[in-house]
This record gives structure tokens, sequence and C-alpha cells, in this order.
């Protein structure tokens, strides 16, 4: 038999309010102490300025301050603005051509074999792991100056991207279409082409436009490594302190980016 | 004749096939008129450019330069604490921008509208644009870097955190309101135990992204790695460019595979 509780003894927990489980507690307490110390590494060895953060931001909006638009700036925007957009759409239509057939070996349930999907996901790890500009400056060194480094790093970089979220649209797909057709004595191709490409194919097209979206503002900073486009023009008027010139390029880039983003936000809402 | 067994597709299923064909042909014109005008260089240029640099290329890609490995190892531990600052920077400011710009918390969508437009608009900005700005503002360095991927970054975690505010269950919410609590005890107790992993997952993801652009940020002065890169790019250093390379993937390989086992755990 328990002891009744005494009258003016606190009751213990209330039932209702249970404290989370120990190993959880500890967990999360590990996690943040985890990042407090990383943040304090961190903050010692890039020898990181708190207090410039307010000298800094300070600077950062006088700075914008002088970016005052200079609008005659806007007769020579147009054709390296252009160049732009061809740079990011050429390079987001080749990738995507690359990406779909390397998409369907690394996926476990369209590849050919484990040895060329093992081969298949190493290559689209490493594409991945480099980012865009490291891309352009290299083809930048390995062809010549222009629009063509700046579409084949895109191109690159769009396999990167694009690989990584279709194969994992790809393997989510139904296994029962798949199994039907096998069953049924269609090849890989005919499988792939009948059974998952239906699945798939509104997913995947939502996020080439997605790749084209994130391509758009990448090939807007290619120019700064030489790869063509209006990075190149707003690089030099950066160097010749054409604050100004700057300020117009920077205003009519972003409203030319975001109304192409609204246009392919607009495409994808319409496939899903 | 022999009718179909196969019954026409419903009216919604055609207008979405309409809409996606259209969509192809409108690529594909695209795609030949860009093809078209592009200013592509001489085909003897790039000829010339291949056959001067792809030999030394794959030669040095084969042998990364082992001399290099310390200066690529410190600078890449570098980038990846400019990217700790710069993702923890963005998170600390962009915690409190998404409460302003979630539609459900105060007062309703017409409030929320400065909020969210304030953050499409820093996310319009790419970092290495900021991280111009800031090195001609305020220096070179890993400083001006951070805090170009932090202003960047309140863009896409103010965005995601305020979408993740916006999906909560209203339920605890309601029953902390119908306990007497004011409106400290429902952001407490109901809103931010609702919102936490999905923050800390999206910040981790938000990390990943970074350390990549960390990467390249010192291509414009601000720090990291990028910057003895494009050195060794521009001399044609092949086999240090290939050291400093296999260590950038080594790094962003190690760092998303341990990120998304954590973030699997998270939500």
């Amino acid at each position: 038999m328990p002891e009744p509780t005494p009258l003016g003894t606190p009751a213990p927990r209330a039932a209702g309010a249970p404290r989370p489980p120990l190993v959880a507690r500890l967990r999360s307490y590990l996690g943040l102490g985890v990042v407090a110390a990383l943040a304090v590494v961190a903050y010692q060895s890039t020898n990181f300025d708190l207090a410039s953060l307010f000298t800094g931001a300070a600077d950062f909006f006088s700075f914008f301050g002088r970016l005052a638009p200079d609008w005659s700036a806007l007769r020579i925007i147009w054709r390296p603005l252009i160049e732009t957009m061809q740079i990011a759409y050429v390079g987001t239509v080749l990738g995507t051509s690359i990406a779909l057939p390397l998409i369907f070996l690394a996926s476990a349930n369209t590849a050919l074999d484990p040895i060329s999907m093992l081969v298949a996901r190493v290559v689209l790890t490493i594409l991945r792991s480099i980012p865009d500009l490291l891309w352009a400056a290299l083809f930048v060194t390995l062809l010549a100056p222009g629009a063509l480094p700046g579409i084949v790093a895109l191109t690159f970089f769009t396999v990167g991207v694009l690989a990584k979220l279709g194969s994992e649209t790809v393997e989510s797909a139904d296994p029962g279409p798949l199994e039907a057709l096998r069953a049924a004595g269609a090849g890989r191709n005919r499988t792939i082409v009948y059974a998952v490409w239906p699945q798939v194919a509104a997913t995947m097209t939502s996020f080439i436009l997605y790749s084209f979206e994130i391509n758009v503002r990448a090939s807007v900073i290619l120019g700064f490594v030489g790869a063509g486009g209006i990075g190149q023009l707003l690089y030099t008027r950066l160097n010749f302190f054409d604050y100004s010139g700057v300020g117009a390029i920077v205003a009519v880039t972003f409203v030319v980016v975001l109304a192409v983003d609204a246009v392919s936000v607009w495409a994808r809402s319409k496939l899903i | 004749m022999i009718p179909s067994t196969v019954p026409r597709p419903p009216a919604h299923v055609r207008r979405t096939q309409l809409f996606v064909g259209a969509l192809a042909v409108a690529a594909v014109v695209l795609f030949v008129l860009a093809l078209l005008t592009i200013n592509w260089p001489t085909w003897a240029r790039v000829q010339s450019g291949l056959t001067r640099n792809v030999a030394p290329l794959l030669n040095g890609l084969v042998r990364p330069d082992l001399k290099t490995f310390p200066l690529a190892w410190r600078s890449m531990w570098e980038t990846f604490h400019m990217a700790v600052l710069g993702t923890l920077l963005g998170a600390v400011l962009a915690f409190p921008l998404s409460f302003l710009a979630a539609g459900n918390l105060l007062g309703g969508r017409p409030f929320a509208m400065p909020g969210k437009a304030l953050l499409v608009g820093v996310r319009t900005f790419p970092e290495i644009l900021l991280a111009i700005i800031f090195v001609a503002a305020a220096g070179p360095g890993p400083t001006a870097g951070i805090m170009a991927m932090g202003l960047h970054s309140i863009g896409f975690l103010g965005k995601i955190f305020s979408d993740v505010i916006e999906g909560i269950d209203a339920g605890p919410t309601e029953a902390i309101r119908a306990a007497g609590g004011g409106p400290i005890q429902v952001f407490l107790y109901a809103v931010v135990p609702q919102v936490l992993p999905e923050f800390a997952s999206n910040v981790l993801y938000r990390f990943e992204i970074n350390l990549r652009a960390a990467a390249v940020l010192g291509l414009v002065g601000a720090g990291g790695i990028g910057l003895p890169l494009l050195q060794r790019l521009q001399f044609r250093r092949w086999d240090e460019v290939s050291m400093l390379l296999l260590v950038i993937i080594a790094f962003v390989v190690t760092v998303d595979l341990i990120s998304s086992r954590i973030r699997r755990r998270l939500v």
C-alpha cells in the first residue's frame, strides 16, 4: 500500500505537462552546445568583429545612398542584359538534357546496373558540390571569356541541381506501374517512358523551371569572373567607381529578374 | 471503324496537356532564337584555348599538388567558419522578421505585407554583389563575406520561417488563449515549440548552401578559399587548383552528408 501524500506537500508534476524524455533533452542541449562552440571557434578564427557589424551596416547604407541611378546608363544595359538571359536559358536547356538521362541512371528503380548507378551518383555528387561561379572561373580560363564559358558553367551547375531533386522524385515514384510493365515484358526504356515519366513529369517540369530561376540569378553574377552578361558591365562600372551607373544597372537587372521569376513561378503553380 | 477502348482524357487533363505542349513549343523556339543570337567566340579562339589548356588541366587534375594541401585546408576551414557565422547571423536576424511577415499572428495578411516585401527585396540581391558592396564599404576580408551571407540569408530564411509559422496548428494557440494565456505565453508555449524543428532544419539547409557560396566569395576579396583558387586558376597552376578543388569537394560532401542526416532526424 503506498502511503497517502500528506496534506501540504507539493503534488508531483502535473500529469498533463510531461517533461520531454531525458535523452531528447540531452540531445537538444548537445545540439545547442555544438552550435555555440562552432560559433565561438568561427568568431575567433575569422577575426569577425561584431562591432564592425554596426559600422559596416552604416557604411553599407551610406554606400547605397551613392547608388542613386543615373538612367543614361540604360543605353548600354540592354545587350548584356539580353545576353544574361540567353546564358541562363541555354544553360538550363543543355543542363536539363544532360541531367535527365543521368537522373534515370542514378535512381535505384530505373538504373541499368549497380555499377553505372554508383558512377552516376558519384559524378552528380561532385558536380553538385562545385558552386556556379567556380565553374564559370574554370571555364573562362579553359575556353575564352564571354558568353560561352557562362553557358557551359551553368550547364554543369544545372545538371547538379536538377539531378539531386530529380532522382529523389524518380525514386519515390509508385512501383506499381513499373512492375506491371516489367511483368508484361517491357524493357528499361519503355518502363521509364510509360511508367515513370508520366508520374514524375509535372514535378520534373517544375524543377526545371526552378533551376531556370536559379540560373537567371546566377547568370547575373557570372560576368564578375569574365563569363559574359550583365555582370561584366557591372564589374567594370564598379571598378570605375561609377556608382550611379551601377545603381541603374542593378535596378533594371532586378526588375527583369523579378519579372522572369514571376512568370516562372506562375507556370510552376499551374503545373502542380 | 473500331471504337477506341481508351477513353479521351477529361477536360482538365487535356487543358494541362495543351499548356505543357505550348510551354514546350515556346521553349524550343526560344532556344533556337538564343542559339542564333548569342555572341559566340570564334572557333579558332576556343580551339586555341582548348589545345593550350586541356592537356595541362587533365594532367594537373590527376596530380593534385600535395604542397598546397596546408593552404587549402586552412582556407577551407576559414570558408567553413564564414559559412557558420553568416548562417547564424542570417538566422538570428530572420527570426524576428519572419514573425512580422507571417500572415496569421499579427493582425492578419495586410499587416504582413511590408515584412514580406522586405524579405523578397533582400533575397533578390545575390550575396556576391552584397559582398562586393561590403568589401567596397568596409574593406576586404572574411567579415565582408560573413555580412553579405548573413544579409542574403535573411531573405531565404525569413521567407521559409514565415511559411512555417503560417502553417502551424491553431489548436495549441487557442488552447493557451482559452486557459487565459497572454500573447507572450501563446508565443512561448504554442508557437515556438511547433516551429523550432522546422526552423533548425532549414537553417542547416541554408548552411549547406552558404558553404558553397562562401567558397566563391573570395573571388571578390571577401575571404575564404575563393581567392587562392582564383589566383591559381589565372596562373593555370592546375595541380594546385586540383588540390584546392579536392578539399572543397570533400568538405562540401561531408557537410552535406552530416547535415542531411541531422535534418532527417529533426523533421
